[in-house]
C-alpha cells in the first residue's frame, strides 16, 4: 500500500471517529524524512481544495508532537479550523529506518560516523545507554524490563503486532543487535499510519467523540552528539523541555495518570522516566524494576505497548494511545480514572530536537 | 573477543565545505581540530562559526587525539551489506582530554572490551582506498 493510501485511509478514519466530513478540513500537518507522500499531493488525493494550513515538517520522532503543538497554534490564531496531523509511513516495506535499502540519512554527521560503519539509530542509542549503564550503575535487565513490561501491555491491544506474552529470560536469549541492546530493546518497524484532529476546544465538543484537551504543548532544541556543548551525553533535551511544558498545563509529573513515552528503544523511556521528573536522575532503573511503570502502577507507560510492541508510527501512535486512555476506550488496558496524559516524542540526544504533549479529559 | 580492529572502513567519508581542511589533514596523516581564535576554545566537528563566542575567526592546529572512552558499542547485525564480514565490531566515543565537550566517534584498536574512562592515544588508520580515520586504544595496545 502507498503511503498516499495509508495516510488517506487514516485521515478518514480520524474523520469518521469525530462525525466531519472531509469539506471541513482545512488544515493538513506532516512530518517526514524523504519517506512519504507529499502533504499537498494527499491534499489533492482528498479533494480539499483551498488547504489554509499546512506544515511539511523535516524530522523523525523528535517532532512527532512539535506537528501537533503548531496545529493547536494554528487553530488558536485563527489560520485553520480543522488540522489533521498525520504520519504515513512503510517502515518495514520501503525504508527501514536500520538501514537495509535506504540510503544513508542526509545529515552533515554522517560523514564522521559512517566510515567505522557507525550510522544508525540502534548504535546512536546504544552508545548513550552504555554511557547511563557506566555512571549510573543501569543494568541490562532494567533495559529489559521495558521491554517486558510493555509487552505485557500489548497483550490487552488487539491492534499490536507482538502480543504473545515475554519473560526476562525471553528478553536475554534474543540476540545481540548492538551491545548493550538485544533484538527487544529495538523498536519494531512498521507500514502504518495515524491521523490525529486538531480543532478548538468549543468546535471540538460538537462532534462525536468527547474531546481530549492540549493543555501543554512544548518543543527543545537539546544537544546532539556533535554539539559541543554537553559533557553529559545522559541529559536529553526532555529535561529542558519538561518545565515548561508542565507549567503551560498547570500540572507536575505527580498529576500525570499514565505516560506514552517515546521507544524507539527500552533506554529512552528509561532516560524520559528521569528527565520528566517522575524520578531522579540516574534513578530510572531500579524505577522501573518497582513495578511503578506497569499497568497498576503509579505512572503506567506506554500502555499500548509502545514501539515495541505495539508497532512504529514515529510517535503519533503514542497521541492515539493517550487518546484512547483520556476517553476510556482502553479496553483491558485502561487506567482507571485517567484525566491527566503526558505523551512524548524522542528525547532529543540524539537529533537534537524533542516535543511533547499533556493532554487532559475535558471535564 | 575476536572482533576486527577498527580498520574496515566501510565507507569513504564525505566532505562537506566546512569539513574539507579537516579530511584533507587527515589524508595527510595529521589530525587537526578548529580552534577559535577569540575565545580559544576548540571544536569538532568542523563549522566557521564558534557556538561559543560566534567568531567566524578559528584555526586549524594539530592534536595528539589523547583522551579518555566516554562510551562504546559493539555492532553485531550487519547494518549494510558491506558490514556483513567485519560483524561484530566495536566503535568507541572518547572525551578528549584537551577539552571535556569535545566527543568524538572513532574505530577501536585493541582486541578486549573498552573500560569507561580509561584512557586512550590516537592512531590514524588507512582505509582500503587510502583515507586516513583516527581510531582510538589504550597505549599498550596500539600497533607498532
Amino acid at each position: 500500500m502507498s503511503t498516499l493510501t495509508l495516510g488517506t485511509r487514516a485521515i478518514q478514519a480520524a474523520l469518521d471517529d469525530a462525525g466531519l466530513d472531509a469539506e471541513a478540513l482545512d488544515g493538513l500537518a506532516t512530518f517526514r524524512v524523504g519517506d512519504s507522500v507529499l502533504p499537498s499531493i494527499l491534499a489533492q488525493a482528498l479533494g480539499i481544495r483551498d488547504l489554509r494550513y499546512y506544515v511539511d515538517q523535516f524530522g523523525g520522532g523528535s517532532v512527532s508532537h512539535s506537528v501537533i503543538g503548531q496545529a493547536a497554534l494554528a487553530v488558536h490564531a485563527g489560520v485553520a479550523d480543522y488540522v489533521v496531523c498525520y504520519r504515513a509511513l512503510n517502515a518495514r516495506s520501503e525504508f527501514r529506518m536500520g538501514g537495509t535499502g535506504r540510503p544513508l540519512v542526509d545529515a552533515v554527521e554522517t560523514q564522521y560516523q559512517a566510515p567505522y560503519g557507525y550510522f544508525v539509530p540502534p548504535q546512536q542509542f546504544a552508545m548513550v545507554a552504555r554511557a547511563h549503564m557506566e555512571k549510573y550503575g543501569t543494568t541490562e535487565a532494567q533495559l529489559g524490563r521495558v521491554a517486558v513490561t510493555q509487552r505485557a501491555n500489548a497483550v490487552h491491544n488487539e491492534r499490536a503486532m507482538m502480543r504473545a506474552p515475554m519473560t526476562l529470560e525471553d528478553y536475554f536469549a534474543a540476540r545481540w543487535v548492538v551491545e548493550p541492546f538485544r533484538l527487544f530493546d529495538c523498536c519494531l518497524e512498521t507500514d502504518a499510519a495515524v491521523a490525529v484532529l486538531v480543532t478548538s476546544a468549543e468546535r471540538a465538543r460538537d462532534l462525536r467523540k468527547p474531546p481530549v484537551l492540549i493543555s501543554g504543548a512544548a518543543w527543545g532544541s537539546g544537544q546532539t552528539l556533535y554539539s559541543n556543548q554537553q559533557p553529559d551525553t545522559t541529559r536529553t533535551a526532555a529535561a529542558d523541555l519538561a518545565p515548561r511544558l508542565f507549567e503551560m498545563a498547570g500540572v507536575g509529573p505527580n498529576d500525570i495518570d499514565v505516560a506514552q513515552l517515546y521507544d524507539c528503544f527500552t533506554y529512552s523511556v528509561l532516560v524520559q522516566l528521569e528527565d520528566y521528573g517522575f524520578c531522579a536522575k540516574g534513578e530510572g532503573g531500579p524505577f522501573l524494576e518497582s513495578g511503578a511503570t506497569a499497568l497498576g502502577g503509579s505512572i503506567p507507560v506506554n500502555t499500548h505497548g509502545g514501539f515495541l510492541s505495539e508497532g512504529y508510527v514515529h510517535g503519533l501512535n503514542h497521541v492515539y494511545e493517550c487518546v484512547s486512555q483520556l476517553r476510556g476506550e482502553a479496553g483491558a488496558r485502561q487506567v482507571d480514572g485517567a484525566r491527566v496524559g503526558l505523551s512524548t516524542a524522542q528525547p532529543g540526544y540524539i537529533s537534537g530536537n524533542a516535543s511533547a504533549l499533556v493532554l487532559r479529559t475535558d471535564a | 573477543m575476536s572482533d576486527t580492529p577498527a580498520a574496515f572502513l566501510p565507507f569513504a567519508p564525505t566532505p562537506d565545505r566546512d569539513s574539507r581542511p579537516y579530511w584533507d589533514a587527515l589524508a595527510q596523516g595529521r589530525f587537526e581540530l578548529q580552534r577559535c581564535q577569540a575565545c580559544r576554545a576548540l571544536r569538532w566537528p568542523a563549522r566557521e562559526i564558534c557556538n561559543r563566542c560566534r567568531s567566524f575567526e578559528n584555526s586549524w592546529e594539530e592534536h595528539d587525539g589523547q583522551g579518555c572512552v566516554a562510551s562504546w558499542v559493539r555492532t553485531h547485525q550487519a547494518f549494510a551489506p558491506a558490514l556483513r564480514d567485519a560483524v561484530p565490531y566495536t566503535v568507541v566515543q572518547v572525551r578528549l582530554d584537551a577539552q571535556d565537550d569535545l566527543l568524538l566517534i572513532g574505530g577501536w584498536l585493541a582486541a578486549r572490551t573498552p573500560r569507561f574512562e580509561e584512557p586512550v592515544s590516537m592512531q590514524l588508520l588507512a582505509g582500503s582506498d587510502g583515507h586516513h580515520l583516527p581510531c582510538w586504544g589504550p597505549a599498550e595496545d596500539l600497533p607498532a
